[in-house]
């Protein structure tokens, strides 16, 4: 336990106070995941921890999408992959369906796993090139023994239907389909149990613009004829806007911002989401051009040593010394909106806002906060 | 004249299974100090367009024909000397993938020095300061210890700009980059067009730039080929391309794309998938997956024709224009009817 400590004086409590309904598919509360850096060979010291996730808290409410972007790195993959258990939480809690995953034994989550499947990035990678699509899709059904080996055929046939693949393509191998046609068979592979939460990992970013349309539209599909629910990672604001009914932005293992998407793209509040948004290309030449980016200075640090209160205080532009880098801030509503949380002292007041009037603004609004600053810090 | 002249330019490569034809008639010029974007999905050809006039294919397997005039002298016939000589100093070159295209056993600042004593005859010492000097143009903290560490020390943001500065030591004219920030996150995306362009005010270099985003086209190009099945459907300046789209491809390249300016339920989406190039389709190559397809268009191979007269925008389809013309209204105004 040698990160006990910082996380212990680091983190202040300072938890998002969920909304909870209790009728919520999916509510991860202070999810961590810590990978060890170990040295020595034959005794192994852990030296020091990798916090790929440091915190994040959501729910998700049956039927919705859930977008989450962050630049690679920010643990939106490990984060996924700690909901469907294929990574062994540090700490924190993933309730489904009201039931804890995060304390279950492999043989007592077996049953949950019909009911949550992951759709992958690549689909060159995450097919295995010697079994037959047949194979692929119908494995899930015979782990979980669902039907006779008739009705699994019959039922795989109409999955590769229903993802717009040719049923007769059955006994064909993944190296005879295309990247888009791959990614099909992933989908299918994905609905084949009727599960009710899907986590997509980046399944878009390998594909051409006019497949991942296709692909897009189909997820969209299948989300409203089975009531699907999605967590839908991806490192391109354009898509997870055009697919998400909330948007989640990561930075260092942390969550940023959380937003309905047309709060977060109309009113972003966190700087970083602000740099975010600025640096998306508008495919509009009388726009793009005359638009200003918000050129962030450096690179994302490392989750080893991530720097001290407010993570992205090195590179923000909005930076106050002696506040954002001693104090925390808490992910918490700043707006009008309750729903609309951002981690951040100094939230963005309007959109769009360029570089030079994010950092007048950012001094500005420090002045007034340094008057009523003892009340603050005195709690 | 033009810095760049490309006629006609085919490429094709022989291999077991049948002729490739990677480069099917590509013709485009780049003058001085201009931006051209290259734009198509994976496998239309653009990488390999531009790797032939780098005279970069494969020997023995690749058989080019065509024209490229690099100020008025034939790359394509140029000796490999001779080719030598202006890669790397006249033309230089970015690739997609900084984790690859530098050696991982050798020192950054030993890398960019050799790209320029290749090049000049200058001294070890004068090569590392102007490694220095460039390190510190691409926006390199701490340039000076930088130059000792190797290539697995920078992140890929920071590689990709010491792939940057490599291209930038030798004052390149033309500079073609392939898919530069694919690899790269929007931020870091963000940093490095912006100092594309900021070079190329400072240095007045030509760009290609060959992507598959028009987002990054629409904000840095100046002129736009459109490239399908190793053909060019449109061409054109940035402006027509985007406002005046004239070919089905094009449109659905826009329609396909999610945008953060505008609102669609569904997205505009080209069925099928891109044509083999063993065997591309007869006639217009589009066909098979254009919705507006027409008999003629399995027979006959559109050429590439002036829109409404203007040179400077040139399509190769076979409907007439008074459809065309309303299509791509339309489709611009239900973007515009979106976005407000």
């Amino acid at each position: 336990m040698a990160f006990k400590q910082d996380t212990a004086n680091q983190q202040p409590m300072q938890q998002t106070a969920l909304d909870l309904t209790g009728d919520e598919l999916l509510v991860v509360q202070d999810l961590k995941k810590h990978f060890p850096v170990t040295r020595g060979i034959v005794f192994q010291k852990e030296v020091a921890s990798v916090k790929a996730v440091d915190g994040v808290s959501f729910a998700l409410n049956e039927g919705e999408t859930l977008g989450v972007v962050g630049e690679s790195g920010c643990g939106k993959s490990t984060m996924a992959r700690c909901i469907m258990k294929l990574l062994e939480p540090t700490s924190g809690t993933i309730r489904f369906r009201g039931h804890d995953l995060s304390r279950l034994s492999r043989a007592e989550m077996r049953p949950f796993r019909r009911e949550m499947m992951m759709i992958f990035q690549d689909p060159y990678a995450s097919l295995n090139p010697r079994k037959r699509v047949g194979f692929i899709v119908a494995e899930a059904l015979e782990v979980h023994k669902l039907g006779t080996d008739a009705e699994i055929k019959r039922r795989v046939q109409e999955l590769l239907e229903v993802v717009g693949l040719n049923p007769e393509h059955y006994n064909r191998f993944p190296h005879e389909f295309s990247g888009g046609q791959r990614q099909r068979i992933g989908v299918a592979r994905a609905l084949a149990v009727n599960p009710k939460l899907i986590v997509c990992d980046e399944p878009v970013s390998a594909l051409d613009v006019s497949v991942q349309a296709q692909i897009l539209n189909l997820l969209k599909d299948l989300q409203r004829d089975f009531n699907l629910t999605y967590v839908f990672i991806a490192h391109d604001l354009n898509v997870v806007r055009h697919i998400s009914d909330r948007v989640m932005v990561m930075y260092l293992g942390q969550v940023a911002e959380t937003a309905t998407r047309q709060d977060l793209y109309a009113h972003p509040m966190h700087p970083y989401t602000g740099a975010l948004l600025s640096a998306v290309p508008v495919p509009d030449p009388t726009v793009g051009r005359h638009r200003k980016r918000i050129v962030l200075e450096g690179d994302v640090p490392s989750p080893i040593n991530p720097p001290s209160a407010c993570r992205f205080h090195p590179r923000c532009p909005r930076f106050v010394e002696g506040h954002c880098d001693v104090e925390e801030p808490a992910l918490i509503p700043r707006g009008t909106s309750t729903s609309h949380v951002t981690k951040c002292h100094y939230p963005l007041e309007r959109w769009p806002m360029s570089e030079e009037e994010m950092r007048v603004a950012g001094s500005a609004t420090h002045a007034a906060a340094a008057a009523s600053a003892p009340a603050e810090t005195g709690s | 004249m033009a810095l760049l002249e490309v006629n006609d330019l085919k490429t094709h490569f022989r291999t077991d299974d049948g002729v490739v034809r990677a480069v099917d008639g590509v013709s485009f010029t780049v003058d001085k100090g201009q931006t051209l974007g290259i734009v198509g999905e994976s496998g239309s050809g653009k990488s390999v367009t531009c790797l032939t006039i780098m005279g970069l294919n494969p020997r023995r397997s690749a058989m080019t024909t065509g024209q490229a005039l690099w100020k008025g002298e034939d790359l394509l016939t140029a000796n490999p000397r001779r080719l030598r000589e202006i890669r790397g100093s006249e033309i230089a070159m970015i690739f997609q993938d900084p984790m690859t295209s530098l050696n991982p056993v050798h020192k950054i600042g030993d890398q960019l020095a050799e790209a320029m004593r290749l090049h000049e005859d200058v001294s070890k010492k004068r090569a590392r300061a102007r490694a220095l000097e460039l390190l510190k143009a691409v926006g390199i903290p701490r340039p000076e210890r930088r130059l000792d560490d190797y290539p697995h020390q920078f992140s890929g943001g920071m590689r990709q700009r010491v792939m940057i500065a490599m291209a930038l030591i030798n004052n390149p004219d033309l500079l073609i980059a392939d898919e530069p920030t694919t690899a790269l996150d929007v931020t870091t995306q963000a940093q490095i067009l912006t100092l594309i362009e900021k070079l190329q005010e400072e240095f007045g270099s030509a760009v290609i730039m060959i992507t598959h985003d028009l987002g990054v086209v629409a904000e840095i190009a100046d002129d736009v080929v459109v490239m399908y099945a190793a053909e060019v459907a449109e061409k054109g300046g940035v402006e027509q391309i985007f406002k005046k789209p004239h070919h089905p491809y094009t449109w659905g390249l826009m329609g396909s794309l999610p945008r953060l300016d505008i609102d669609v339920e569904r997205l505009v989406q080209i069925q099928g998938q891109p044509p083999s190039l063993l065997r591309p389709p007869s006639g217009c190559r589009f066909h098979p997956r254009c919705p507006y397809v027409m008999p003629v268009c399995k027979e006959i191979d559109p050429p590439l024709t002036a829109v409404s007269g203007d040179l400077g925008h040139l399509q190769a389809c076979h409907l007439d224009e008074e459809t065309k013309n309303r299509e791509a209204a339309k489709l611009l105004a239900g973007m515009m009817a979106e976005a407000s």
